[in-house]
């Protein structure tokens, strides 16, 4: 050996210069199983955060939109949970049915019931994601007040009730924040088209709940709005009948005089009138997850010829291809999973962000964590795992690592 | 010594633009254990492809060649790639190395024994100092150097050397042969090379012209 030239380094004493120290730092890199599918994810950062950040970009984009969208038909139901504890039934043209149908509850309801609220109904609005919203302010007795907030969990009284017969309004805390009211605000009114009342109606007391509500008193309706017809509101005496009890209406009144609304019937309303809105976004999220999938195919594609090299010189080393085409799907499938579960993170992060400065100023509802949102997304983990599958055993296939030990490829 | 490879009749055939043509033809080689084989030949010789067919990289289109007496086209693709993996080091013309891993993580890549006796081996190579930078980090001579460490790692029975000099200037091409040839230990090693230099301490050379040994 002593004739031969020495292809050694001679040994470090000082660093001579900065890149050196740094190359020094670098005698202290962590041993890793070099057919780790994770070294290379870990040791070339560089060209699969890319990878991954597309699918971030991706997830994000779809779970953002759709849970954008989905908080229209969810505002709507929001706006009418109230109804959700209690039925309602209306007479239909002639207001003096109103006796006979509640001595038909009376009678043949099918669960207990705990009571019966007589009131009458005028019309406001409230602001909604897509605009003007209709929303019913109820008419109600002063005892019948107070049960009505009793179930519908309201915690806390600001200011009153409104005095009978007087021009005064209760409002929940979402109606207050979505119509910024305050104690004193007005809300109905003369010159108001959508939420008229002849005098100014002003707000006189805010409950805490997240449920919408707008209650004036009876004895002011009574005076002051037309038609003159009562209509009830039927409470279960255990919450978990109510839809029992909507049920069996539904089906009693039927082709009657009365109209009957229940909650199930405004979400059913709220669904159909988006579907068509839901097909639409279908076929553009399709589209998109198509265009990702087609882009990412690309992306693999190259990146997997960049590593042609590597590939034929572990198969030539003694790696079978079977070995290799798992390493490599491994890798793709941690590539696309960590993107995946980045861009729902990165969408809860976004939406929650929307939530703070948009949404719920408005009292509007988003759903941050929407399943509906993650159950889009999966198409696209899904097709860009399938479309990496394919270019793996499309570069596989006739893959001969002589070509790349004699440079014939490379 | 006993007999570790074989190789009867061994042809390797393939067909470009003018019609067939012999890359190995009929070929008839033993190789015994522990044996220095140099394999001399000028450029499109065949003397790779005969390398390729012995390793089992290539299987011949005709004849055979064997492994302890195991004829190596009778192993499925995947056997063949174990018996490379487990007894075979492979050193190629160009200093392959995977860029993403240091030297040593390169060495282990040969997945016959662990970090310690890769170690040893750097060391033996004078490459220990280095052994945790990256392939850029190395000069060409370096390189080489790891590709030797990775071929001899976990001590394989036979070492496949494919013009490992081809890369670099004479003297350090010499380097790379001594070193091969004093860490084999009892290992084969089986040398394809057109410089008749390189194979000083080959214990038989044969010489490869047109596809057929002369």
């Amino acid at each position: 050996m002593s004739e031969l030239p020495n292809l050694a380094p001679s040994k470090p004493s000082e660093p001579p210069n900065p890149s050196a120290k740094a190359m020094l730092n670098k005698e202290k890199r962590v041993i890793l199983n070099p057919m780790a599918p994770m070294t290379f994810l870990l040791r070339n950062a560089g060209k699969t955060i890319p990878l991954a950040l597309v699918i971030v970009m991706a997830v994000m984009l779809i779970a953002g939109i759709i849970a954008l969208i989905d908080s229209i038909p969810l505002s709507i139901k929001t706006i009418y949970s109230y109804s959700k504890v209690s039925l309602g039934l209306s007479p239909r043209g002639d207001p003096s049915e109103t006796p006979k149908l509640l001595s038909i509850i009376k009678k043949e309801a099918p669960v207990p019931i705990d009571r019966v609220l007589v009131c009458r109904a005028s019309g406001s609005q409230v602001r909604s994601i897509v605009g003007e919203w209709p929303f019913l302010v109820l008419g109600l007795s002063q005892p019948d007040i107070t049960y009505f907030l009793d179930r519908q969990a309201v915690t806390h009284l600001e200011g009153h009730y409104p005095s009978p017969g007087k021009p005064e309004i209760l409002v929940s805390k979402p109606v207050a924040t979505n119509l910024h009211l305050h104690i004193g605000s007005p809300l109905l009114g003369p010159d108001k088209e959508y939420s008229y009342s002849p005098l100014v109606v002003k707000v006189v007391g805010i409950a805490d709940t997240n449920k919408w509500l707008m209650v004036d008193s009876i004895e002011y309706q009574r005076l002051y709005y037309y038609p003159p017809a009562d209509f009830a509101m039927v409470f279960a005496k255990n919450p978990v009948d109510e839809e029992k009890l909507d049920t069996w209406a539904t089906k009693r009144f039927l082709g009657s005089n009365a109209q009957v609304f229940t909650y199930d019937d405004i979400e059913k309303q709220t669904e159909d009138m988006f579907k068509t809105l839901f097909l639409l976004l279908d076929l553009v999220i399709g589209m998109l997850t198509l265009v990702i999938t087609l882009m990412m195919g690309l992306l693999i594609n190259i990146y997997q010829s960049q590593r042609l090299v590597e590939f034929g010189l572990l198969q030539a080393v003694g790696y079978t291809k079977k070995k290799l085409v798992l390493r490599s799907l491994f890798e793709n499938v941690l590539i696309v999973a960590l993107g995946w579960v980045l861009g729902l993170l990165a969408s809860y992060i976004l939406l929650v962000i929307l939530d703070a400065l948009l949404m719920a100023p408005q009292a509007y509802a988003l759903n941050v964590i929407d399943t509906k949102a993650l159950e889009y997304t999966i198409p696209v983990p899904i097709t860009v795992l399938f479309t990496a599958c394919f270019t793996v055993f499309w570069r596989f296939r006739n893959f001969d690592p002589v070509a790349v030990v004699e440079r014939r490829l490379v | 010594m006993p007999v570790l490879l074989a190789a009867s009749k061994a042809t390797l055939k393939y067909l470009d633009h003018d019609g067939e043509v012999f890359a190995c033809k009929d070929i008839e080689l033993e190789i015994d254990e522990g044996e220095f084989l140099g394999i001399l030949g000028p450029s499109g010789s065949g003397k790779s492809s005969l390398l390729y067919i012995l390793s089992g990289l290539k299987t011949p289109t005709s004849g055979a060649v064997s492994v302890d007496s195991d004829n190596l086209s009778d192993l499925s693709d995947e056997k063949r790639s174990q018996l490379r993996l487990s007894s075979f080091g492979f050193v190629f013309q160009q200093p392959y190395l995977l860029g993403y891993l240091s030297a040593l993580e390169n060495v282990l890549i040969s997945d016959r024994s662990g970090p310690e006796e890769a170690i040893n081996l750097l060391d033996r190579l004078e490459m220990k100092e280095k052994m945790h930078r990256l392939p850029h980090e190395l000069s060409g001579g370096e390189r080489q150097r790891v590709c030797v460490a990775r071929a001899l790692q976990g001590k394989p029975r036979v070492i496949f050397a494919d013009e490992p000099t081809a890369s670099l200037d004479h003297k350090n091409g010499l380097a790379v042969v001594e070193l091969l040839n004093e860490n084999r230990g009892n290992g084969a090693l089986v040398m394809v090379t057109h410089d008749p230099s390189m194979l000083k301490k080959a214990d038989r050379i044969v010489k490869i012209e047109d596809g057929q040994l002369v």
